[in-house]
């Protein structure tokens, strides 16, 4: 079986991507300065969007070349072709490891940070777009595979709140790396920030998004290059070891207790 | 496979959630597809920033072996841990100074460039992405694209903001 789907259609597929990959690798990353800031576009963005161009569920005749089996292949293919990148992104950290202990407060604590969405959605989403139940599974996290688990564990995905959650799950795997690429270099340019502060909240658990992110700042600040890109992975491997738990033992309790605080009739109601 | 209402089951058939379940893996599969992979990336590496594949081989086999005893010890080790998370700690641990062969190690993968290593990622993404997804994306409308904008500017400024403050107050 295992054998059997690693080439059933499967040699398309590989091929296909190597097509792509050159493809968006000859377009290479390109900048646009608008007035406020640098508009980054990268090969990854590419390389997404010509996927999705020829997804067999967007262009069905790509079907005879990519069955269902091998978009499910395609599917293991990221968390595999995600860990050479992960790979590299780690030998970032050894050389620079003097740099990220001096930081190591900032790197600690900007964790907690990704509690902020629950400051910036969270209202937007019951006060201005008068949102129900989802608002919860919508907003407590950036809405990742873990954090998506979480939330099919206690509420089930066919409940509001899974609703919610996986709204912003297929949104971000839509739009995510789009964003990352575009927000960072945006944020940059309203020179509030050190460029190590922007680094490291690169690191928010998804693979694609910490590419777009750390691609963006290092085509605007190539000289950086290095710190960057450790700071970016020593945050990024704080997420995977805390994210799950954050979000399950903070910020999920505390959204709720948000959403009843907001809606106490809502609440009341279950 | 059709999906017209996102209830529970198909939904978690269309999405990740049981995927990712790495007590499971089979190390050997995943070590051949890794290869593909690794020849894709060297490729993408050429055509990115002109270093020829046999130059940056070494690397490409550094971050191989990584990956590979990143999925051997997520599968075996008794307490779990992703094997993302392994990978990153092994590489981080033969390039810190001092450990033999790590100024050696460094040299060898400063031949890749971590963003051509994205791309062939990226590229299965878009087509791994299923008529779920995208029924959930269009059945959750518009509201959820801008709650979904403002989750990812919220963790995002959020860690900045407090990262901010902290390099501030160290120094």
């Amino acid at each position: 079986m295992s054998q059997r789907s690693l080439t059933a259609g499967g040699w398309w597929l590989h091929a296909i991507v190597l097509a792509l990959v050159i493809i968006a690798e000859l377009i290479g990353i390109r900048k646009i300065s608008i007035g406020i800031g640098t508009v980054v576009f990268l090969p990854i963005l590419y390389a997404f969007a010509m996927g999705i161009a020829l997804n067999p569920y967007i262009f069905k005749k790509m079907a005879a070349l990519i069955p269902p089996k091998a978009v499910k292949l395609s599917g293991t293919m990221i968390t595999i072709a995600i860990m050479p990148f992960i790979a590299k992104f780690g030998t970032t950290v050894g050389p620079q490891i003097e740099e990220i202990i001096k930081a190591g407060p900032a790197l600690i604590l900007q964790e907690i940070g990704n509690l902020g969405t629950i400051f910036i959605a969270f209202p937007i989403a019951v006060f201005l777009l008068r949102m129900g139940r989802e608002s919860i599974g919508a907003t407590y996290s950036i809405d990742r595979e873990p954090n998506l688990a979480v939330i099919a564990d206690k509420f089930g995905l066919n409940s509001p709140e899974g609703a919610g959650a996986m709204g912003v799950y297929a949104t971000g795997t839509l739009i995510g790396t789009f964003v990352f690429a575009i927000m960072p270099p945006l944020i940059h340019g309203l020179g509030w920030f050190d460029m190590r502060a922007l680094a490291m909240s690169c690191g928010v658990g998804s693979g694609s998004m910490l590419a777009a992110c750390t691609g963006s700042l290092v085509s605007i600040m190539p000289e950086q290059k290095d710190v960057i890109l450790a700071l970016a992975a020593a945050s990024n491997i704080l997420t995977y070891a805390t994210g799950l738990y954050v979000g399950l033992f903070v910020a999920l309790p505390l959204t709720e207790w948000l959403y009843k605080k907001c809606r106490p009739q809502d609440a009341a109601a279950r | 496979m059709s999906l017209n209402t996102a209830n529970t089951s198909s939904a978690e058939q269309s999405l990740p959630l049981h995927g990712e379940d790495e007590r499971k893996i089979d190390v050997a599969r995943y070590s051949v597809l890794l290869l593909i992979v690794s020849i894709i990336g060297l490729v993408s590496n050429w055509v990115g920033t002109g270093t020829d594949p046999l130059t940056a081989l070494p690397g490409m086999a550094i971050l191989y072996i990584v990956s590979v005893a990143g999925l051997f010890l997520a599968r075996f080790v008794p307490f779990y841990l992703p094997s993302v998370a392994w990978i990153s700690l092994l590489a981080i641990v033969v390039t810190i100074p001092g450990i033999p062969g790590a100024e050696w190690v460094v040299a060898k993968v400063e031949a890749l460039n971590f963003l051509a290593l994205a791309t062939p990622a990226l590229a299965y993404g878009g087509l791994a992405l299923t008529k779920g997804e995208f029924d959930i994306a269009r059945k959750s409308g518009w509201k959820i694209v801008i709650v979904a904008i403002c989750v990812m500017l919220g963790t995002y400024l959020g860690s900045a903001v407090i990262a901010e403050i902290m390099l501030r107050v160290s120094g």
